[in-house]
Order: C-alpha cells, then structure tokens, then sequence
C-alpha cells in the first residue's frame, strides 16, 4: 500500500513519540544502557586507566574498547523495541494499526537517538578518563555518528526478526554476530584512524555503504518478519 | 452484488499436529452479522485472527471486498476493527494518550473515539495500567470503531462488562450494522449471543 510520504512520516513520527514517551515513563532501556555502559567504563578505566595502557598500545585497544562498551550496553537494552511489544501484548494493535515500514522507521529512529544519547554520554567520559588523545576530533563525530546509526539500524532489524521467537536472547547473539561483525571491523578501523589522525580511508565509505544497506534490507524484510 | 462482503471457504489451521480449522467457510454481507460459536478451543479465535490477517490459515481462500477493490491481507488487516481479549494497550499510557497514538497511526481524527468513550463513561486520563478488566474492553470497542470499519471482527465482545457496558456495547454494535451503506461482522462467543441482524451461524462445536 502505497501512502503520501507526509501521512507516512507522521505515522513513524507518531511511534517514535510514543517510543519515547513509554520510556521516559518506565525508564527500562534508559537505566539498562545507562547502568550497563558505565559499569564497564569504570571496571575498563579502573584495570587500563591512563597509567595502564602505553601510548602507542592505547591507540590500537582503546578504540577497540570504545565500542566493544557501546556494542554491549546496546546490545543490553535494544533488542526490547520489538520484544516488548510482544510480551505486552501489544503487537496485535500495532499490525492492525500502523504500515510496517513506517512503523520499522519509528523504532529506528527511537533506537537511533537512545544510541546518540548512550555515545554522547560515554564517548567524552572515555577519552578523559583513558587520557586519550583523538588527533582528528572530527573523523571520530563520523565515527560515531555513522556506527552508531549502524549499530542502531542492526539492532533494531535483529530485535525485529527475534521478537517472536522464544530464546529470544540467544538469537539476538547469533543473529546481531554476522550482521554487526562487518560494522564493527569498519567502525573500530575509522576510529583508530582518527585517534592517529590518518585519513577516514576506505572504511567511511564502506561504513556508508553498510548503513544504506542495512537501512534498505531492513524496510524491505521488517513487513515480511513483523506479519504472518 | 454488494459492494462491502466477506466469504471465506474452507480455511484451515494447524498448530503443530493440532487440526484447530478444518475447512471452515461462511460469507456475510453488509448489513448482517456471522455468529461463530462454539467450546473452548474448538477454532473462534483462531478463525478471527486468520480473518484479521494476523494469522495465516494454511489453506482455503478468505476474499473481502470493499467497494470496488478486493482488498488483499495487508490492507485488510488496516481497515478492518477488531475487539479481542489479547488485544492490549500500553499500559504506560494513559486511555486518551493509547487513543490518539492509533488516531495518528490510522490517520483520522480521534474524535469518534472520544465520543465512544463517552458513551462507554472510560475516564480517559486514567492509565492504561489500572483499568479494570470491564474497562479494558470498552477501550478495545474505542479502539476498534475509531476508524468507523465496515468490517468487525468481535472475539467474546461483551466479556467483562457489566450491564451498562454491555448495553453500551450492543448500541455500538446495532448502529454499526444499521448505519448508512451497512457495516457487518463476525461475531466469536462460545455460547449464542440474542443479536439483532445475525444472518448466518457456523458452529464450531465437535
């Protein structure tokens, strides 16, 4: 069913609203990133601090560090855009109610911001803390912005296709390894290249590339895996 | 031939080796109302759900035509109303809030939900979360008519309310069926329903 974009923009407006209003009230994925994210800083900074990493070891592992935080403290509270709707009962509503790609939209989007939240909250804490020294600020705003889209775009396509399964979390481990696994190489790639300030390289367009593809992949599978 | 009709013919479902449908058929035209009826476990449910199109039946056809258009599962599934006991709200929301977010995924006013309400005296501030089980089904007849249907899909309709619910309910329902070009239903319960305008029974009883 074909809809004006306007129409279709103000439904997957409407889920996002909604995303964040339920949230706001209930606070679960907030307080599970939020809790999850800041207790592997801390054990990370307490066992690699500043004085324990060397410098020229510091710009290869704690890139790498970076985002093995953010990979897990998402991975802790997205998988919940789709499940909880399930679990809830709500998701007979919702598929008589809203058009599947609007509704994949809403959600990403919802994920999206909640992913931004989780890297402007972690991101400056980490750098300080490490005492590292990032060489091309700019290329890691990239970064972040284009891994943090991916991670949330994945993310949200995993949570969907697990949402009626039963080992739900076991799925998500199996399904969010081959689909995040090639964001993640490229991610950490950029990101050391902008703590060594050497060019963004291929892997920026590469990233790019992953996040249209996977943004393409998801509205084009969401309708099958969210319907019967 | 009507322009709004619902035929569904030998629809079947299996949940694993359980036969649960076995080559049900029936039709309703606008105006009237289908009342399915039969034990617990004996396919109601399963036979609104295949009908909403949020269950596949594993064989037979399900036609519904509105207008001129023969209206495929998808689209189905968008304009039809549903009233069912697993059917549930964000219970983090209050009743007007759960209201206006379906208005805005259906894209019509939430007016005519308001006034259902009204007419079914729900508080609409309260939260989704401490309604009782009586007022949870009257959000769920909100919630189905709010984009005036012309196709019902009703699961154990009156369960849970009490006489004022229940006449509040039966009122929606005859207006439904009575209004202009003719709305139409399907309506689930395990025993017979006293319904004006029920044109056909199919009773699933084994």
């Amino acid at each position: 069913m074909s809809l004006p974009v306007s129409t279709w923009a103000a439904e997957a407006l409407a889920v996002f609203a909604k995303e964040w209003r339920c949230e706001l009230r209930t606070q679960v994925a907030l307080s599970t990133l939020g809790l999850f994210a800041v207790t592997t800083l801390v054990v990370a900074s307490v066992s690699l601090g500043p004085l324990g990493v060397a410098k020229a070891q510091g710009s290869a592992l704690l890139p790498v560090l970076l985002w093995l935080i953010l990979l897990f403290s998402i991975a802790a509270g997205l998988p919940r855009a789709f499940v909880q709707e399930e679990e809830s009962q709500t998701a007979t509503a919702l598929r008589l109610s809203a058009t599947p790609s609007a509704l994949f939209c809403g959600k990403l989007l919802y994920s999206l911001t909640l992913v931004a939240a989780l890297e402007a909250l972690i991101t400056p804490i980490y750098v300080t803390i490490m005492n590292l020294k990032v060489e091309s600020p700019g290329l890691l705003v990239l970064a972040l912005t284009a891994g943090g889209y991916g991670l949330a775009a994945g993310s949200t396509l995993v949570a969907a296709i697990i949402a009626q399964a039963r080992s739900k979390g076991t799925l998500f481990s199996v399904l969010s390894f081959p689909i995040l696994l090639p964001l993640l190489i490229l991610v950490i790639e950029l990101t050391r290249n902008a703590v060594l300030g050497d060019p963004a390289g291929m892997a920026l367009a590469q990233l790019l590339l992953y996040d249209a593809s996977v943004s393409i992949f998801g509205l084009m599978l969401f309708p099958v895996v969210w319907n019967p | 031939m009507p322009s709004t009709r619902l035929d569904f013919e030998n629809v079947r479902r299996r949940f694993g080796r359980l036969s649960v449908l076995q080559g049900v058929s029936g039709s309703v035209l606008p105006g009237g109302a289908l009342l399915v009826t039969g034990p617990n476990g004996s396919g109601k449910s399963t036979l609104l759900r295949c009908l909403a199109g949020i269950l596949s039946p594993d064989g037979g056809r399900i036609d519904y035509r509105e207008g001129e258009q023969d209206l495929g599962v998808a689209e189905r599934r968008l304009r039809i109303g549903y009233v069912a006991p697993d059917l549930a709200f964000y219970s983090e929301l209050t009743v007007a809030e759960n209201l206006n977010f379906f208005a805005r995924l259906r894209r019509v006013s939430p007016a005519w939900g308001f006034e259902i309400l009204d007419r079914l005296a729900l508080p609409t501030d309260r939260m989704v979360g401490a309604l009782s089980s009586g007022m949870r089904q009257r959000l769920r007849w909100a919630w189905a008519l709010l984009h005036r249907p012309r196709l019902l899909l009703l699961d154990e309709p009156f369960q849970n309310l009490d006489a004022p619910g229940e006449e509040g309910t039966r009122a929606l329902l005859a207006e439904h069926l009575g209004e202009g070009p003719g709305g139409l239903a399907v309506i689930a319960n395990p025993a017979s329903l006293e319904i004006d305008r029920v044109t056909a029974r199919l009773d699933l009883g084994r």
